[in-house]
């Protein structure tokens, strides 16, 4: 239960929300120094993943095991057992790692678990740790669309950093929303040979909860550093819009040839540009219909006097 | 129920059915033997079923075990270059279609490969078809283990006949004692095997040590169905047909009588899990198959 949970949250974590220490391992099992899962201390020191640290019951023999870790694997029976497992990164963090390691094998064997064998081979893992994931490779699409969010997130951050020490211009919304989405589609240019597979996989009623979260998530986020801040159902209409907008440039960036995607950019900005004029449209709409109420209110007064 | 039940006291029968020979008792199916007895008497059961063993799992499973056994390899889908590991894989059955299995994925990747270099020249592309001729395995390899002469001779035979022979290994060994190195096997398999082990502990903490780091334990065996209604079934089905098949197909009723009370007192899939843990294994999860009368264990060795 505690691993579903940490799962729907992982999704949040790359927003930078909130950092959850997973340990979801009794004091016991830190007994058993896994061969694998390393501390996060060890992450800063470049040791090689090859010194194999288990547990055996016969003291281990100290002349043929690999270099061992410094901390040493001795088992604590005591509670310091329970507080080394801090330390050790969890299940979820390994699956992370790998998954990052296997996007750079997808432009030559598509997001499938071949790519995730490979890079688990790269981590000094065997292949057999693609079994952890599902066999369409559907995490590995998943965690590549979250972390082209985050990053996005953190450019979009550090560009508001700069409007408000004023070393910036503040950017027309117009222009901030396609600098944004522009950014963000960009990130996909190199694995764009395999990105319709992606999105095809993204699509199957298993992925759609999680898919959509993300999706949603993004477009939030690219308002937000907008600077809006309505309280009312145009919160809703602009997310739609933005997310159509978003989805169509991405489709035709599927099937653009265009030096440097020249034509999805023009797209964009056609785009962009007729969900402003609509924006302009609909108040300038509600502002004649209130003018006209008026005036006819104003001449049935008259009328009556 | 017709079962011969002679029960050891509790607190034996709890340390035997978690397969830890605290005490000098085990369960030889629904009977009460020391740890010596039992190897012995495992030893001789599949002495001799070996020759009908194949013959009897169709007959006993009305042929749903290859099924099973298809499932557990779509589960590992193996990728060329893995090196299996299957224990207790005395007749070949996990091996066999492990190399099916990757020969098959191996020819996609073929195809794949020359898909992309369309502009390779004639002699090239039948310089690529003489090399990878020799390779048609991708380097995968599977070593089967088994504690049983009969059992591994009936295998090669096996083998022999179906034509195989490229990426396979037969070893004699003990599961509770592999005769391997650490650190050495992508996968480890045992199908219809743990049951018999007479230290579950141990042939766990050996699968864990000859597994590479990431590497995955698969275990396929008869669990405990928790429907009442099946379960009300399979125990009729289990003790009235199957003795009786063995005695007819294979003129031997004891040791299919074995077979059904090992099943019964094998322990139940959450329990199995637990016992996967402790050997250090992560990511443990089971899957039934046929509303637990069959379970898939798998762990990773993190």
């Amino acid at each position: 239960a505690a691993a579903g949970g940490l799962r729907r949250a992982g999704w949040r974590l790359w927003r930078g929300r909130a950092v959850v220490r997973c340990q979801h391992y009794p004091p016991l099992r830190a007994v058993q120094a896994s061969a694998t899962l390393r501390r996060a201390s060890d992450e800063h020191k470049k040791e090689p993943l090859t010194s194999s640290s288990q547990q055996h019951f016969d003291p281990p023999p100290a002349g043929d095991q690999p270099e061992q870790e410094p901390q040493g694997p001795r088992p604590s029976y005591t509670g310091q057992g329970g507080q080394e497992s801090e330390d050790y990164e969890s299940e979820e963090q390994l699956q992370h790692r790998i998954l990052t390691a296997a996007l750079e094998f997808v432009p030559e064997h598509g997001w499938t678990a071949e790519a995730i064998a490979e890079g688990a081979k790269t981590l000094g893992l065997s292949v057999a740790a693609a079994g952890m994931f599902h066999s369409d490779g559907s995490e590995l699409i998943l965690h590549f669309v979250s972390e082209c969010n985050s990053k996005l997130s953190e450019l979009l951050e550090k560009e508001q950093k700069l409007v408000q020490l004023g070393e910036a211009e503040k950017k027309p919304m117009d222009e901030f929303l396609r600098h944004a989405v522009e950014a963000r589609l960009r990130m996909l240019i190199p694995y764009i040979e395999k990105w319709p597979q992606a999105l095809s996989v993204l699509l199957l009623p298993r992925n759609i909860p999680s898919s959509l979260n993300l999706l949603t998530s993004m477009i939030d986020d690219i308002w937000h550093y907008a600077g809006d801040q309505s309280t009312d159902f145009n919160w809703y209409t602009r997310r739609a819009v933005l997310t159509g907008i978003y989805n169509t440039t991405e489709l035709v960036m599927m099937q653009d040839s265009s030096p440097d995607f020249e034509d999805t950019w023009r797209f964009l900005e056609n785009r962009v540009a007729d969900a402003m004029t609509m924006s302009n449209t609909a108040s300038q709409v509600q502002s004649t219909g209130e003018a006209v109420v008026q005036g006819l209110m104003g001449a049935a007064v008259t009328v009556s006097n | 129920c017709r079962c011969r039940a002679l029960l050891s006291r509790p607190a034996g029968r709890l340390r035997a059915r978690r397969g830890l020979a605290a005490g000098p008792e085990l369960h030889f199916g629904f009977q009460t033997v020391t740890e010596e007895e039992r190897r012995e008497k495992i030893y001789q059961v599949f002495e001799s079923v070996a020759k009908k063993y194949d013959v009897m799992n169709d007959s006993m499973t009305l042929g749903i075990h290859r099924v099973w056994k298809d499932i557990l390899m779509h589960k590992m889908n193996p990728s060329p270059g893995t090196l299996l590991l299957d224990v207790a894989g005395g007749t070949g059955d996990i091996a066999f279609r492990f190399i099916n299995y990757v020969h098959s994925v191996r020819e996609q990747q073929l195809q794949r490969k020359l898909k992309h270099h369309q502009n390779l020249s004639w002699q090239e592309i039948f310089e690529s078809y003489q090399k990878d001729k020799f390779n048609s395995l991708g380097d995968s390899q599977v070593v089967v283990c088994d504690i049983n002469r009969e059992m591994l001779k009936v295998g090669k035979q096996k083998a022999q006949h179906l034509g195989y022979s490229e990426g396979l290994s037969w070893v004699l060994g003990n599961a509770e004692e592999l005769p391997f190195d650490n650190d050495k096997f992508d996968v480890y398999t045992i199908a219809f095997g743990i049951r018999n082990v007479t230290r579950i502990d141990l042939a766990l903490q050996e699968a864990y040590r000859v597994l590479k780091p990431g590497g995955r334990f698969l275990c396929l065996e008869f669990s405990h169905v928790s429907n009442p209604l099946l379960s009300r079934l399979y125990d009729l089905y289990s003790f009235q047909v199957i003795p009786v098949l063995g005695e007819v197909i294979a003129g031997d009723w004891k040791s299919y009588q074995y077979l059904v009370e090992s099943i019964r007192r094998f322990p139940p899939q959450e329990e199995l899990k637990a016992m996967i843990e402790d050997a250090g294994f992560f990511k443990v999860d089971y899957e039934n198959l046929n509303f637990g009368i069959v379970a898939i264990h798998s762990g990773f060795k993190l």
